[in-house]
């Protein structure tokens, strides 16, 4: 008797896993976007840096850790940083499953950045900067400096070789394409930019 | 060692390993320059769920720019981060089994300029062990300038066979574009220049002793 309701409760474990398992089983893969979304909630929670500080110092002063933990945490924290940046500035992995067949170049074989003088001729502008896939269109990058009173607009920037697309932004506003170079037409977003060949040093 | 001396060593650490994955943060930093909240949101989502699906993010983070720049709506840009996200995807394939972030950004663009997808992947098969972001650079160039692709992609692949250099290549297609500039038509001055490349280049047998690794 006692054998017969053992196995009562070990049908009924069996059938409420069953269920449970019945219940999580259907769930469909997230889409990125959401769990990009998510992510990105997460990481805006966390980047309250005043009340980080506040805890940070509070358990500081309330806390001992011993030496060999501390180590331990330490080391790990390193190995994090380091994995994390490998992963993060190389990047060129793309690391889905369906894809990992691709892999890095060694660092060595990766061109490095060439320096390149730029000129452009705008009497009337007030401020010039360089801005192209070399500087991740960052006005601020490469901000062009004028030769005397009313000379022509100057910079040196570093860019790898390769072709590049580039523009003059005028007065913060205004996108002008070289006019002593090649045009590239923009397919993506209209305009004309212009061309820089920059060869192996 | 004193508790509060341990806590700093582990504070130390945690530092360093803040500063060592400090290049998200520049990326982050970089997506801030867009002053829009709504663009700036959809931009990073895009690239985020980008980086979950494995994609290099730095020439997405680049495009968005580029499209605030050039003053596009968040829908466009929208649409050009998808197409380049796949552009990538098929560069990766094309360029396989290695891929420099700069090579697949090249070859992306390489196929937005309707370069033929094989002369990518020749070139790959040619250089396997190099970086051919110039190679493909000089390719697309010639045929966005209106050399016929198929011809643009033969001359430039023989070159490399026969062993020029990215920088021969550079200056072959500097002086395709004078010679454009002076009246002569795309295909004449780039068969007249690779002439005139092929003959400074070594015989094949010590080409390709030179490019075994």
């Amino acid at each position: 008797m006692i054998g017969n309701m053992v196995d009562t409760m070990d049908d009924e474990r069996d059938e409420v896993i069953a269920r449970v398992v019945g219940a999580l089983s259907p769930f469909p893969q997230p889409r990125s976007a959401a769990v990009a979304r998510v992510l990105m909630a997460v990481r805006a929670r966390r980047a309250q840096p005043v009340s980080r500080l506040r805890r940070a110092i509070w358990w500081a002063e309330d806390t001992a850790v011993s030496a060999k933990a501390a180590g331990l945490l330490a080391a790990a924290s390193l190995a994090i940083g380091f994995v994390a940046r490998g992963t993060m500035t190389q990047q060129a992995t793309f690391g889905g499953a369906e894809s990992a067949s691709i892999e890095m170049q060694p660092v060595a074989s990766v061109s490095s950045a060439v320096p390149v003088a730029m000129a452009f001729e705008l009497a009337n502008a007030k401020t010039v900067s360089v801005v192209g896939d070399f500087n991740g269109w960052d006005p601020a990058a490469n901000p062009m400096q004028r030769v005397g009173a009313n000379g022509p607009w100057s910079t040196t920037l570093l860019a790898k070789p390769g072709r590049h697309t580039y523009a003059f932004l005028v007065d913060g506003t205004t996108l002008v394409a070289d006019p002593r170079a090649s045009k590239a037409k923009n397919p993506d977003f209209g305009g004309d930019a212009s061309v820089l060949m920059v060869r192996t040093p | 060692m004193s508790p509060r001396t341990n806590n700093l060593l582990l504070g130390a650490a945690l530092c360093a390993a803040m500063v060592s994955a400090h290049g998200v943060g520049a990326q982050e930093a970089r997506l801030l320059s867009i002053r829009d909240d709504a663009t700036r949101n959809r931009v990073r989502i895009f690239v985020e769920a980008a980086r979950l699906r494995g994609t290099p993010t730095e020439p997405l983070v680049s495009r968005a720019l580029e499209g605030i720049a050039f003053k596009a709506d968040a829908k466009r840009i929208e649409q050009a981060l998808a197409a380049l996200e796949k552009r990538m995807r098929r560069a990766k394939e094309l360029l396989a089994p290695h891929a420099t972030v700069d090579e697949l950004a090249a070859a992306a663009d390489a196929i937005a300029n309707r370069v033929p997808e094989k002369a990518i992947s020749d070139l790959r098969r040619i250089a396997p062990r190099r970086t051919i972001t110039v190679e493909i650079g000089v390719l697309t160039e010639l045929v966005a300038k209106g050399v016929k692709p198929s011809v643009a992609a033969t001359m430039v692949r023989d070159l490399m066979a026969k062993g020029a250099t990215g920088a021969q290549l550079t200056e072959l297609n500097a002086a395709v574009q004078q010679d454009v500039a002076l009246g002569v038509t795309p295909m004449e001055a780039l068969v007249l220049r690779t002439r005139g490349v092929m003959s400074l280049l070594p015989p094949a047998a010590s080409v390709n002793a030179a490019q075994r690794p």
